[in-house]
């Protein structure tokens, strides 16, 4: 399965030059760097309709809708053209192939509404309002926090997130992203007072039921007054609880900006969280005696 | 918490049914409101927000997206019979409206295909269990027990919350398989991770430097490892993170391969989410440190 000699010249692997790369006659999804070789597997081809499809979703939704529409019109004017009355009866083979093609149109626009129907809302990107902070609680060990650091770039890249707070065991131990200015201090974010935030009514609810809670769009509930570390125009919240002593709360800048897949993620890294966060609090004597 | 992780039997993730929440009834078309999947299962929404007219027959179990092509294969050859049994000679205004009407038949059928790559289009198939291959679940022993955690970890998520059969990761030395693989029967442990490290360096997989996706049936080599009817393969590099000083290029360091019985199985956001699964392994073997 070797591609052959015109792949061996070196492309730069670089996003944005996808679009720019020159026609070969078997194409690859991505540019790679094959020098060597090695990769002995198969490669994908590009899939044309699929790209041109997704590139031009607008079109191809209206797309059957006028298919469907011309030919209706085709149907009367042959009809009227070749000097045949336009009464719908199923005598003559000619009506009865008239009325298939109608059925035909029919479907077609029909499908087309569908499609039309379901077009996805495209909701705009609010900027949060706030500055950006990093705060990492001091003792954590490097392990601890290259996973949640893990955890906030996955979040940041992949969804809506813009803010993310993890509070544990009464103390805070991340926050990061965009956060409230604090009204005390200029220019420094608004630090989590976490035995605070346990034991309000948002958090005690989430606790109390073990599931993940999703505001969806937060300017309707009340109880965003005990988030006050979040930017005052954040969209969307999550909160996720860890185990019984943590929660995590995560910020969007878009209404209903998380989905289901996202809040299903969310749900199984909040356990992996929370196992790597209990086993850190329970060493944490010994963690304290090993680091002097 | 860790012997969730170590649990080999796992369900795969099924989708929802197309027109699961359809009741039965008489099968008349009927406009029905349902919310969007996407927004079905938050219960704290005040608001319907994507309200969706669905035409549906009520049938239980009949998916309605693939209607016009049922249609255009039903018309079309009803038209086709119309010519050759309706009046001896047939006019040309006759053909003209049957050459519409079977371009029309073909671009119906075509419907249904095109109607699957549009945004918020959900998949129709469920995962199927291939038959004949054992599920298993094998990992390096050579590797400290948090790294273990996290391998188990990781291929239990990427089995639960995606629509994979076989998952199999390999970082630098540490290798882990789960799921549904096409191993020769009978070995032991050892033996099979042993078969996995050959079958990896025959097809060269360690030196890949980008993603691949292959939405639909891949040849070739990779068939022998796989479960019979595989059809969505996915294999994402985990890449070490250049030197700028250095200047050097990146580097893999392993990479993560999914495959799934469905055809284009995942999504944009699916392969977003596994390209952040991936980067926990990130010089995951550069450096051990226990917790």
């Amino acid at each position: 399965m070797e591609a052959g000699s015109l792949l061996r010249t070196p492309i730069p692997w670089n996003p944005k030059r996808l679009a720019s790369l020159p026609a070969f006659p078997r194409f690859i999804r991505a540019s790679s760097n094959l020098q060597e070789g090695r990769y002995r597997g198969p490669k994908p081809k590009r899939d044309w309709v699929a790209d041109w499809v997704s590139n031009n979703d607008d079109t191809v939704r209206s797309l059957p809708i006028y298919v469907g529409g011309v030919s209706l019109l085709a149907v009367l004017v042959n009809r009227s053209v070749s000097g045949i009355a336009p009464v719908a009866d199923a005598s003559s083979s000619q009506s009865r192939a008239d009325l298939l093609t109608l059925g035909l149109a029919v479907t077609n626009i029909l499908t087309g509404l569908v499609w039309l129907s379901i077009r996805p809302k495209s909701i705009s990107v609010v900027n949060p309002q706030g500055v950006e902070c990093q705060r990492i609680y001091s003792q954590l060990p490097d392990s601890v926090v290259s996973e949640l650091l893990w955890v906030w770039e996955s979040l940041s890249a992949v969804t809506c997130c813009s803010s993310l707070v993890i509070a544990y065991d009464g103390s805070c131990f991340l926050q990061i992203g965009i956060a409230a200015e604090s009204s005390t201090e200029d220019g420094e974010a608004e630090a989590v007072d976490a035995t605070k935030l346990m034991q309000g009514s948002l958090c005690q609810g989430v606790m109390k039921s073990g599931a993940q809670s999703y505001l969806a769009n937060l300017s309707l509930y009340p109880g965003k007054s005990e988030l006050p570390f979040l930017p005052s125009n954040t969209q969307a919240v999550i909160l996720q609880p860890l185990g019984d002593k943590g929660i995590a709360i995560i910020g969007g800048d878009t209404i209903r900006g998380f989905t289901t897949s996202d809040q299903a993620w969310i749900t199984l890294i909040g356990e992996k969280l929370d196992a790597t966060l209990t086993k850190f609090v329970n060493n944490l004597p010994l963690a304290v005696q090993d680091k002097i | 918490m860790s012997s969730l992780f170590y649990n080999p039997l796992i369900s795969a993730k099924t989708p929802p049914l197309f027109g699961a929440n359809t009741t039965r009834k008489s099968p008349t078309i009927s406009a029905r409101l349902n919310n969007s999947q996407r927004t079905a299962a938050s219960d704290q929404q005040q608001q319907l927000n994507l309200s969706v007219l669905r035409f549906t027959l009520g049938i239980r179990g009949l998916d309605e997206s693939y209607l016009p092509r049922w249609i255009g294969y039903g018309f079309g050859s009803l038209l086709v019979l119309n010519h050759f049994v309706g009046s001896i000679s047939t006019t040309p205004a006759q053909l003209r409206t049957e050459a519409l009407g079977l371009l029309l038949a073909a671009f119906s059928v075509a419907v249904p295909y095109l109607g699957k790559f549009l945004k918020g289009a959900t998949p129709v198939e469920q995962t199927t269990l291939p038959e004949g291959t054992v599920q298993i679940f094998v990992m390096s022993q050579n590797i400290s027990d948090a790294h273990k955690e996290d391998l188990a970890w990781a291929t239990y998520i990427l089995l639960r919350n995606t629509n994979t059969i076989s998952v199999l990761i390999s970082i630098r030395d540490a290798l882990c398989a789960r799921g549904y693989w096409n191993t020769p029967d009978n070995v032991s442990k050892v033996r099979m991770l042993d078969w996995f490290e050959k079958q990896i360096e025959q097809i060269g997989l360690s030196d890949l430097k980008d993603t691949l996706y292959f939405p639909q049936s891949a040849d070739s080599d990779l068939q022998e490892m796989l479960p019979r009817g595989t059809r969505s393969l996915l294999i994402q590099p985990v890449l070490r993170a250049p030197n700028p000083s250095a200047n050097e290029m990146e580097k893999t360091e392993g990479f993560v391969l999914l495959a799934s019985s469905i055809s284009y199985a995942y999504s944009n956001k699916d392969r977003a989410w596994i390209g952040a699964v991936a980067n926990k392994f990130k010089g995951m073997l550069g450096s051990s440190h226990a917790i």
